[in-house]
């Protein structure tokens, strides 16, 4: 099979994915709670109540109903959301928010694949030496804090202690410095839109200095997973018989690990970057609550706690699409770095 | 064990290695004894567990921890490509460093299971030319390259103008064919892979330009197998070590690469040691044989002889467990008792417990490796056949 067969065959895969996600999404938020809620309030006269349910086509049958949703969906009217404040075009909305929340998750990614790997790397070498008891106390600290305690630690540290001390300290919040800088969004991606829109040199590095701390945080979870995953697959592949060919060769230990052993020791550790990606973004309530961060995942909450099915539809297809993105990209990658699984 | 060391390239002395497991010490090899001749095939044999991988892993200092070689010399006698004089390096007193030069260039090795030993994912061609690359100096194959390239345009081109260009090129890279100069890292690596085609060919293997960009995934377990030989014969190494090379492979497949191994060492002039479990192999590709029991040599002798007048009881033991073609027997002879375990290993003689001519010394004394014979060495109290 040809490449472009391959690619193929994973998008018309992909379709069903993504449509059984919103099936599902819809259907649960139709069992939840009358959606009529949403477009009423306690001064609405009982009258009308009819006239609006018949107006949103919520009087008739939940199949009829759905296939409404769909048929708006396909249009591109993904429904209005009402949770905040004036009402807005939930695609407007996630087109508005989303670039934040991507470019978090990206820096993010970044920390955690480029301090992961080789960390892991060497804790896997090293094995039971002093770099892997450093390596492992880092990573299970990883895993273990609560992300919002941590988010404040490093706030009150690198922000609040360090200014303290008269030493330069990064942001506390905010994507750039709103004393500095006036921000028209073209993208909507602020490293891109001040580099290239704006040509302005000191904006994009004050946004990427407004990056550091929130994309830190929000890395860290992912960055002790890769590490762990990156040493236990290390350590299998070093075990293996093909190393000791390498080995054999009178390869020096550095091309034997960073040639042969880690190519195939990144495979089981793709498939994890894959899946934290889509998690990151869901997963940035919390950052972008304590960094003040303008993203999809603070504005996700809000919608689920005022019932704002339009609004939560919207994220859930959203997301879906990411992770089957994600999960695209991951099978392309091992197809990359394992010619068995290629044109699978 | 005394011979000239003129016509050897390896000799192994008194090999001691030890295994320090959490369940206690593993004496593997208790004084290893072999030597090899220039041009020899010389086969080690015995039961599983005997140490005969581990020797040839010592060999090329492949034994990983917690396996330590304790004590012995293992002397390579390496002839300088320039001088011709041999000088004797001691491998086991070298740094890990030094080993690099050695490994895949002077000493290569086959692994047993060609389904596990190549990179799934790297191309055969590349596995292939990554030894050449790393051992030999290429300039002058790159030189000849850029040439012959010329010389295949030249033939293509029509234009006057183009012609003498080329030319001209051409004596320019011819001048330079004395000294070559240094190749760059790209050209030097295509230069490999031409070689590695020719290691493929060399082989014996069906269509090499297309097996050489092809993954191992893509290969029949004898192509595997040949490849591998094609990569550990890329530097002509003195010697080259099977460790127990044919016996994942199939019994035609199995002769066809103990056939080519004989025609290769011929091409080549490599010393073989092949390691194998399987007297049919020895008989059909050795000329010397050493037999390993727990971790020592007890018998080393011409194989003939080895065949037909065994002197240890051991070595006798295994040979009439052979079955023969000419005997109808209902249950063959075999050798009463276990391999012992290597952690408490048996007094004296590691063999006494199972040995039918045992007596009391056996149990006090490690016998040592002589020459009971001409040419035949024992270590044995109560030898037969004398």
């Amino acid at each position: 099979m040809k490449l472009r067969d391959f690619v193929l065959r994973r998008i018309i895969l992909a379709i069903p994915v993504v449509f059984g996600v919103l099936t599902i999404t819809w259907f649960l938020s139709y069992i939840v709670g009358d959606p009529i809620t949403m477009y009423i309030t306690e001064r609405t006269p009982d009258a009308a109540i009819p006239g609006i349910r018949a107006a949103h086509g919520l009087d008739e049958s939940p199949v009829v109903q759905y296939f409404i949703y769909l048929s708006n969906l396909f249009q591109g009217n993904w429904g209005v959301s009402t949770s905040t404040g004036a009402d807005a075009p939930v695609l407007e909305l996630l087109a508005m928010k989303f670039p934040a929340t991507i470019e978090l998750a990206i820096v993010a990614m970044i920390f955690a694949i480029v301090l992961g790997i080789p960390l892991g790397i060497i804790s896997a070498t090293k094995k039971d030496k002093v770099q892997d008891h450093i390596t492992r106390i880092f990573a299970l600290s990883g895993v273990s804090m609560p992300i919002f305690w941590f988010g404040l630690m490093l706030k009150y540290l690198f922000f609040f202690q360090f200014s303290q001390w008269g030493l330069p300290y990064l942001p506390g919040g905010d994507r750039y410095n709103i004393r500095r800088f006036s921000y028209e969004p073209t993208t909507g991606f602020l490293l891109v839109d001040s580099l290239v829109f704006e040509h302005n040199v000191y904006m994009f590095t004050d946004a990427l200095v407004h990056l550091i701390m929130p994309g830190f945080c929000l890395g860290y979870i992912t960055l002790a997973i890769i590490t762990r995953m990156m040493r236990s697959s290390m350590l299998e592949v070093i075990k293996e018989d093909y190393i000791t060919l390498a080995r054999s060769k009178g390869l020096t230990e550095r091309v034997v690990i960073y040639k042969h052993a880690l190519r195939n020791a990144l495979i089981p550790t793709v498939t994890v970057i894959g899946l934290a990606f889509g998690g990151l973004i869901t997963g940035a309530v919390l950052t972008e609550t304590i960094f003040n961060w303008p993203g999809l995942g603070r504005w996700a909450v809000r919608a689920i706690l005022n019932a704002d099915m339009a609004a939560i539809n919207g994220f859930t297809l959203l997301v879906a699409f990411i992770f089957v993105i994600a999960n695209f990209i991951v099978d392309m990658i091992y197809g990359v770095l394992d010619p068995r699984i290629r044109y699978g | 064990m005394t011979t000239t060391p003129d016509d050897l390239v390896l000799n192994v002395k008194e090999l001691y290695l030890n295994f320090y497991t959490y369940e206690g010490t593993v004496r593997a090899l208790d004084g290893v004894n072999m030597f090899l001749r220039r041009g020899d095939t010389m086969g080690v044999v015995g039961e599983t567990g005997c140490g005969k991988s581990v020797t040839a892993k010592s060999i090329l200092r492949l034994v990983e921890a917690p396996g330590k070689i304790e004590s012995g010399e293992i002397l390579l006698y390496d002839k300088d490509q320039e001088t011709g004089q041999i000088q004797e390096i001691d491998i086991a007193k070298l740094q890990q460093e030094e080993m690099l030069g050695i490994r895949g260039n002077k000493i290569s090795i086959v692994f047993q299971d060609p389904a596990t030993y190549p990179n799934p994912v790297f191309r055969v061609g590349d596995q292939i030319s990554e030894v050449i690359e790393l051992h030999q100096d290429l300039s002058l194959d790159v030189l000849n390259m850029k040439i012959a390239k010329l010389e295949l345009s030249l033939s293509a081109s029509t234009t006057s103008e183009n012609r003498a260009e080329i030319e001209e090129k051409i004596n320019y890279y011819k001048q330079q064919l004395d000294n070559p100069p240094k190749p760059d890292k790209k050209s030097k690596r295509e230069a490999a892979k031409l070689k590695a085609i020719e290691m493929l060919k060399l082989v014996r293997m069906p269509a090499p330009e297309q097996v050489a960009n092809q993954y191992p995934h893509e290969l029949s377990g004898g192509m595997r197998q040949r490849a591998l030989i094609a990569a550990s014969l890329a530097c002509n190494p003195s010697i080259l070590i099977c460790d127990e090379a044919t016996t994942a492979l199939d019994v035609t497949v199995q002769a066809q690469v103990l056939m080519l191994l004989n025609q290769l060492k011929k091409e080549i002039g490599s010393s073989i040691i092949v390691i194998t479990h399987d007297m049919g192999v020895v008989a059909e590709t050795c000329n010397w044989v050493n037999v390993m029991y727990a971790g020592v040599t007890v018998e080393s002798c011409a194989t003939l002889e080895l065949f037909e007048k065994p002197i240890h009881p051991y070595t006798a033991g295994l040979l009439t467990a052979v079955p023969k073609l000419h005997e109808d027997r209902d249950r063959l002879p075999q050798i009463r008792g276990t391999v012992p375990n290597l952690i408490t290993p048996p007094s004296g003689c590691r063999f006494h417990p199972r040995c039918d001519y045992a007596t009391k010394i056996c149990k006090e004394k490690k016998p040592l490796l002589e020459e009971q014979k001409p040419g035949h060495w024992v270590a044995c109290h109560n030898p037969l056949n004398s």
